[in-house]
């Protein structure tokens, strides 16, 4: 769907469906929240709700670094852990790579 | 394994190729030959339009362009919706053909079949396995014919919520199961440890985030993205569960089905084609791939939000546009506004059917998984785009919903076939 053609209620209404989604465990969510209104909150010439979607985007644009971190995090933890973890390490895999003869 | 009902009817309405359509606009009232069938939108639209229409000179002015320029930009047009239905074409065969040839799960035949293909397929007899593969063509073929008819009697009947159940329930099984399938035989393949709470981060993103885009408001390129990779998907099953010979006599089937069911007056697709046209509906989004959206005729818009409202409602289903229409459109706002116009438009565009990115992707996996050497997959590639040319032009010359499997598919067999027995 085109952005520029529907009113600026909606493209509010959206933004925040969009941002308030991202609560569900979505920071992809919140990734097409802000490349999507990026333009719209940021590059067009003001107007009346700009204001509301710009921070929505901020928002979304926050808890997206937010996830990022915690999964970068957790990613490395994992793949350099997961050999020593024994058992637990197995117990969490879904694919375990297999060892070269 | 096998696949749910509801796909196999799904990626059959799929099979169609339609022309995004409004309404035509006479702007150019002498040129009939430029008007649609569409009466009845026609006569709705008129007295729209001709609010629009600038008075006296500019209408003489533009009843006074000669035919030539209008063939100009229907095949200046036409070439653009070519392009444009390429692009996803390709990416979705070059998705397929990259997973075919890396991951080895896809091309490793197993003694699982699809319940559509029931008899096997015995590699020591010939007779017998082209007795089988016919057999199970048949098979599919009519759960095709009946699932299309279900769909299109409940089209008619209004039986929308059931519909549109159907249809969330089999983009699910894609989004979530095909693609968690997909991704653990990819990291399989590359070797790479993956833990379960973060591939649940990733299957759950994707699915959510694709169901939204395809059923509800997205980005239109996330929604093309997610459209070609769910062929993709169900290109690869296909590809994995469909016996050899019988996948070569499905496609062949198929195509004949495409025609018949998209041509003929009681065909169900054209059926459904029609109905949707009558009610100025948008057929499914997630049947259909667009290629462009409408963009409102520029400062027309702010001054007339009926037209607005009524070509919003009419961008997703409408048919057969040419596109000329949308020049029209254009140039109701008067010719000299319609060069600083030019680059803010963005033309209705064309929808393929879904089924069809499936089919091709088939054919293309299947000549990649069983072809010689690259030459047959880049054989049967040129072919399909051939086939795919051939049928826009047609579409642009009938201007009604053409089916898009026959040509390609008949162009893809006979090159995979000779390609294959060149040696």
């Amino acid at each position: 769907m085109n952005l520029e053609r529907i009113p600026n209620e909606e493209k509010l209404g959206l933004s925040r469906r969009y941002y308030l989604g991202g609560f569900a465990f979505l920071p992809f969510l919140w990734l097409v929240n802000v490349l999507w209104f990026f333009r719209e909150a940021f590059l067009k010439p003001t107007y009346t709700e700009q204001p509301q979607i710009k921070s929505y985007v901020k928002k979304s644009a926050l808890g997206l670094i937010v996830w990022v971190a915690v999964l970068t995090t957790w990613i490395t933890i994992f793949q350099h852990f997961r050999a020593q973890w024994g058992e637990v390490g197995d117990y969490l895999s879904f694919t375990i790579p297999l060892g070269t003869a | 394994m096998n696949t749910s009902d509801s796909e196999e009817d799904s990626y059959n309405e799929r099979s169609a190729l339609v022309q995004c359509e409004s309404p035509t606009i006479p702007s150019y009232n002498q040129d009939h030959d430029m008007s649609l069938p569409q009466e009845t939108d026609t006569k709705r639209r008129r007295p729209v339009s001709s609010g629009l229409d600038e008075p006296g000179p500019v209408e003489r002015e533009r009843a006074s362009t000669p035919d030539g320029e209008e063939e100009e930009l229907t095949l200046k047009y036409g070439a653009k919706h070519v392009i444009m239905l390429f692009i996803p074409v390709t990416l979705c065969m070059v998705v397929v053909v990259a997973t075919i040839k890396s991951v080895s799960f896809y091309t490793e035949k197993t003694s699982q079949r699809l319940i559509y293909t029931p008899f096997e397929e015995d590699p020591n007899s010939v007779g017998q396995r082209l007795l089988n593969s016919i057999l199970n063509t048949m098979v599919m073929i009519s759960v095709i014919v009946v699932m299309t008819i279900i769909l299109v009697v409940l089209y008619k009947y209004r039986c929308y919520k059931f519909i549109h159940g159907w249809l969330i329930l089999s983009s699910l099984m894609l989004l979530f199961w095909f693609s968690f399938m997909y991704l653990g035989e990819v990291f399989k393949t590359y070797n790479v440890a993956m833990d379960y709470p973060t591939l649940v981060m990733i299957i759950w993103n994707f699915g959510v985030v694709g169901m939204i885009c395809i059923h509800w408001k997205g980005p239109l390129r996330l929604q093309q993205a997610y459209l070609i990779v769910i062929s993709a998907l169900m290109a690869l099953i296909f590809i994995k569960y469909l016996p050899e010979w019988s996948a070569w006599v499905i496609l062949g089937a198929i195509s004949i089905y495409d025609l018949i069911a998209v041509l003929c007056p009681k065909g169900p697709l054209r059926m459904l084609v029609e109905t949707a046209q009558e009610r100025n509906e948008p057929i499914f989004p997630a049947l259909i791939y667009s290629s462009a959206m409408v963009w409102m005729v520029g400062m027309a818009d702010s001054s007339n939000p009926d037209s607005a409202d009524e070509r919003q409602r009419n961008e997703g289903g409408a048919l057969a546009q040419e596109g000329v229409e949308s020049e029209d459109d254009a140039a109701q706002g008067g010719r000299r506004r319609y060069s600083a116009e030019e680059d803010l438009e963005e033309d209705r565009g064309v929808k393929l059917g879904l089924g069809d990115f499936i089919f091709y992707s088939v054919l293309v996996g299947k000549a990649a998984t069983t072809g010689g050497d690259w030459n047959t997959t880049l054989a049967c590639f040129v072919a399909i785009l051939i086939g795919l040319c051939l049928t826009l032009l047609l579409l642009a010359i009938f201007k009604k919903a053409l089916p898009a499997l026959p040509i390609s598919i008949t162009f893809g067999l006979v090159f995979y076939f000779s390609t294959d027995n060149l040696n």
